[in-house]
């Protein structure tokens, strides 16, 4: 039988084509990403062996009394990072020399609180009868190391995202126990709204 | 910190800093002078400022010049580089560091969010990622811009990266970008020594010891998020973060290439990235992707996310949300 | 013809270096002006070794400049030898066959200079065994740098091996084993074609950057160095006419300038058609084009080059087209000078940095390279003039000698 002279460059080039094929078949196949590897990953998270080593920031927390999608979490304590705390030294029914009154009175504080026409004001959120406590709207009192349920009452949608983790911050670790700040970590609770300033650093022009 | 006295010294900072070229013509012309009369012994000496230190700087020297890509090695020989590097790092700068070679935890995979609608633009970030980071001084290097933008427009490119006032700017957005640690990293792929790769956790890391400083992988990223040592890293000794990473925050030689790792030696330590930690907006999420419980999992269920470019197919672990 | 005894490998070394040293004052004092300027580069190499790359003018904008630049344009310089061994070897062509040991040096020298500008361009040049096989560690096939690296050395080992086979055979006044050698030159054939390309898919193979991420780059490659290699071929064909015994044929130019004129042709079509395609409806991928033909926001360092490199490229292609002087060397050479510079312009640094800006996040920065730079790089030009002028001296005298029978 007489061979096609061609024979060997033909198959050659039938063998370079599939290769041709194959390759651009591999290399346009996704998996899909990110997106599904997360979505795959329905199983809890063991991080046991990072908790262990992790130690609890802040020493104290409180254990906040609404839960997470990951059960119980923490968050910082309120009372002690007030100066003066507790209230109820000077906010009794002692009498106090008017000189040394008007030296710790509230001077210092500014109120640019809820909407404009109406703003709040002292005892919109603080307990008029029990200083050391605030007060909601339908009169619970509350303290202030649970703070977050005074602010939820309108705030409800930024609650929800601390609650969830998309609003505010976790305390150092992403890993073990949850412990996050309060909102009056970050927002002055009398004025929270933040202030215009001068950034910490700057980027370099890298032209000039 | 005072933000007025802060103010007046990043003015004066940015002021007189001049990006002194270094080979100016005239300078350039004195050497070559100099050159031709000492001839070819100019270039020895130039060379050789390893050999001016001992004998055990460079036995040591010698050793870390012929180790292997820190991927192949055992667990045994990353312990040993690391122990010379300690010692290296002690005879040379004089600095106590210590230097792990942690690797990637189990059933971990990094990811990372971003508020846009919070950011003010205050780049308390950038300053930490600066100084957890040994990053250059002198040429001030960053990993993190932030970008100011004009509401109205989301186009990548029409940020002011380099704005320097009062913020929040009326009428503006800010939005970080940094390494985006892609699934699908271009960087990854062009690198033609393998000097860079995504480890299991999903942090896209650099060999500083490998890498030969081609920048193909500079070009290849389409977010910008890398960055390369032109001079030799300054980092002031009382400055210098002294917990380091083998694959983070030790200190880089010039030539070589280096960004982002989500602060390794942080995050593998259970901590968050120091650009996390220290913004003060909450407009930074960082968390594993693969805890069905975690806030990243939350945000991306129950927000609106982004990508930058997501066209290309790059496929990274940094979001973008709004409330 | 009495054929002397075999000389062996020593005493062809022995011959080459002899008949390099000797020759008149007017070519020693060229050899030691070449030898001064890659002093002066060893010299500004040593500088920026210290400061590292700081040195330069590139910044985390542009992360490529003169060096890579320059690069790219000789790989095509080195790929054009392709366009005188195809018709010498393969179609047996007698004007080429006399010449391709010209165009394969050339070729040699090319691939010298690209792979020191790689090497100066490096940030850990001390680090290269990493690229080394065994010892090092490949990211191939994935990297295109990685390719890049295999075809560019084995090109250069191709054009080397070849030759020297062939002037050695001849310089034993023997003819040589066309059976030993043809599928080395085949092989080398679409070797050539590879390198051009490989080269070309390094940038194209980057949707980062929208400038080069364009299917056009491989063809455009191989045409424009279809055109600037020959281009450079016929100026060194022009001086070798005059200055040497050796001499060319007038249809040898001839040939040489059709080749140019179509690849030239192809190249500014494709060129008109990306023009097109960047400026008909701008989109923001078309940037970094309006920063080269017209600058953006003030940033327009490369806007008199691009233009005096089209304008260079436009008059070439139609004196060399017209062909006013009848293949005259003397208008051949100019215009060919003209053609090549254009290339090296539009094909240099107007490719390349380009790409770089802006950045992908939308920054605008000039470049502009620093004396440290321009001395490093006319330091490796020498440093290839060099080389193909002591490679093309001895195998002219060696090829005279065979012919000849002296």
């Amino acid at each position: 039988m007489k061979r096609c002279p061609f024979q060997r460059k033909l198959s050659l080039i039938l063998i370079l084509s599939f290769l041709i094929f194959f390759g651009c078949k591999e290399y346009s196949e996704h998996t899909g990403g990110v997106t599904v590897t997360m979505k795959e990953a329905t199983a809890p998270f063991d991080d046991k062996e990072i908790v262990e080593s992790i130690p609890r920031i802040p020493k104290n927390p409180v254990l906040v009394n609404t839960r997470y999608q990951g059960g119980f979490f923490w968050t910082e304590t309120r009372h002690d990072k007030i100066e003066r705390f507790r209230c109820s030294n000077c906010h009794n029914n002692n009498e106090a020399p008017i000189d040394k009154a008007a030296k710790v009175a509230h001077g210092n504080i500014v109120l640019v609180h809820g909407p404009e026409n109406k703003p709040l004001k002292c005892f919109t959120c603080h307990n008029q009868d029990e200083r050391d406590f605030l007060n909601t709207e339908r009169g619970t009192k509350i303290e202030m190391d649970h703070s977050y349920q005074m602010c939820g009452q309108c705030h409800f949608r930024q609650k929800r995202d601390w609650v969830g983790g998309a609003h505010g911050k976790r305390i150092s670790y992403w890993a073990g126990k949850r412990t996050v700040m309060n909102c009056a970590s970050c927002h002055d609770p009398h004025s929270p709204k933040f202030a215009k300033k001068w950034p910490k650093t700057y980027s370099l022009a890298l032209s000039d | 910190m005072d933000s007025r006295e802060n103010k007046k010294d990043l003015i004066q900072k940015r002021n007189t800093h001049q990006d002194e070229k270094l080979c100016g013509r005239r300078e350039f012309l004195k050497g070559a002078v100099k050159a031709a009369a000492l001839g070819g012994s100019m270039m020895m000496t130039g060379c050789g400022t390893s050999l001016t230190g001992s004998k055990e700087e460079f036995v040591l020297e010698w050793k870390e010049y012929f180790k292997g890509n820190y991927r192949l090695m055992t667990q045994e020989e990353r312990d040993e580089t690391v122990r010379r590097m300690e010692r290296l790092a002690k005879l040379k700068m004089g600095a106590d560091v210590k230097i792990s070679s942690r690797g990637p935890r189990k059933q971990v995979l990094y990811g990372y969010a971003f508020n846009i609608s919070r950011c003010k633009g205050y780049m308390d970030c950038v300053a930490a990622c600066v100084k957890e980071n040994n990053l250059d001084r002198k040429s001030k290097t960053q990993y993190i811009r932030i970008f100011e933008k004009e509401h109205g427009n989301m186009n990548v490119t029409s940020g002011n990266g380099k704005y320097f006032h009062e913020v929040p700017a009326e009428n503006h957005f800010y939005m970080g970008v940094q390494c985006f640690h892609c699934e699908n990293a271009p960087c990854i792929k062009a690198c033609p020594i393998k000097a860079t790769w995504r480890e299991p956790d999903g942090i896209v890391v650099v060999d500083y010891n490998w890498c030969i400083g081609c920048r193909y992988c500079m070009a290849a990223c389409p977010y910008w998020g890398r960055r390369f040592n032109w001079n030799k890293p300054e980092v002031p000794l009382k400055d210098l973060t002294r917990k380091q990473h083998y694959l983070g925050n030790r200190m880089r030689t010039k030539g070589v290439m280096e960004k982002c790792t989500f602060c390794v030696q942080r995050t593998r330590e259970g901590k968050m990235p120091a650009c996390a930690e220290a913004c003060p907006t909450g407009s930074r999420v960082f968390g594993n992707l693969l805890d069905p419980k975690s806030e990243i999992r939350y945000v991306l269920k129950n927000k609106k996310v982004f990508r930058m470019k997501e066209d290309l197919g790059t496929d990274p672990k940094y979001w973008y949300f709004m409330d | 013809m009495k054929i002397p005894p075999k000389k062996g490998l020593i005493s062809f070394v022995a011959d080459v270096i002899l008949w390099n040293i000797s020759g008149g004052i007017r070519y020693q004092l060229y050899l030691c002006i070449l030898v001064a300027f890659m002093l002066t580069g060893v010299y500004a190499y040593s500088v920026q070794f210290n400061l590292g790359l700081s040195a330069t003018g590139m910044n985390n904008i542009v992360s490529w400049g003169l060096y890579i630049s320059n690069f790219t344009f000789l790989v095509g310089v080195a790929a054009a030898a392709v366009m005188l061994i195809l018709p010498a070897y393969i179609s047996k062509d007698k004007d080429f066959y006399k010449v391709v040991i010209i165009g394969e040096l050339v070729a040699v020298g090319a691939l010298v200079m690209c792979l020191t500008f790689i090497l100066v361009d490096l940030g850990g040049p001390l680090r290269v065994w990493h690229m080394m096989p065994v010892v090092g560690l490949f990211n191939w096939p994935s990297s295109i740098l990685a390719w890049d690296v295999i075809v560019l050395n084995g090109y250069l080992a191709l054009n080397t091996l070849v030759p020297f086979y062939i002037l050695y055979c001849h310089y034993n006044y023997k003819p040589a084993n066309e059976k030993r050698y043809r599928p080395f030159v085949i092989l080398s054939i679409f070797w050539a074609f590879a390198i051009h390309l490989v080269t070309a898919f390094l940038y194209q193979g980057l949707p980062a950057r929208p400038f080069w991420n364009n299917p056009l780059m491989g063809p455009r490659f191989l045409a424009s160095a279809f055109a600037a290699g020959p281009a450079l071929i016929i100026m060194i064909l022009v001086i070798i006419n005059a200055k040497t015994t050796f001499k060319i044929e007038k249809q040898t130019f001839n040939k040489l300038r059709l080749i140019i004129v179509i690849s030239s042709i192809i190249n500014l079509i494709m060129l008109f058609s990306e023009v097109f395609k960047e400026f008909y409806f701008p989109t923001h991928h078309s940037l970094p084009a309006i920063y080269l033909f017209f600058g953006l926001e003030g940033h327009n360092s490369l806007v008199p080059w691009i233009w005096s490199a089209i304008s260079m490229n436009v008059l070439g292609t139609l004196i060399l087209a017209f062909n006013p002087g009848k293949n005259n060397p003397k208008v051949l050479f100019p215009a060919s000078i003209l053609l090549f510079m254009g290339i090296w312009i539009e094909k240099g640094m107007g490719l390349i940095v380009p790409g770089l800006i802006p950045s992908p996040m939308g920054e605008i920065v000039d470049y502009s390279p620093t004396w440290v730079e321009i001395w490093v790089t006319l330091g490796i030009l020498s440093l290839g003039i060099f080389v193909v002028t002591v490679l093309i001296r001895p195998a002219l005298i060696i090829e005279e000698r065979y012919s000849t029978g002296k």
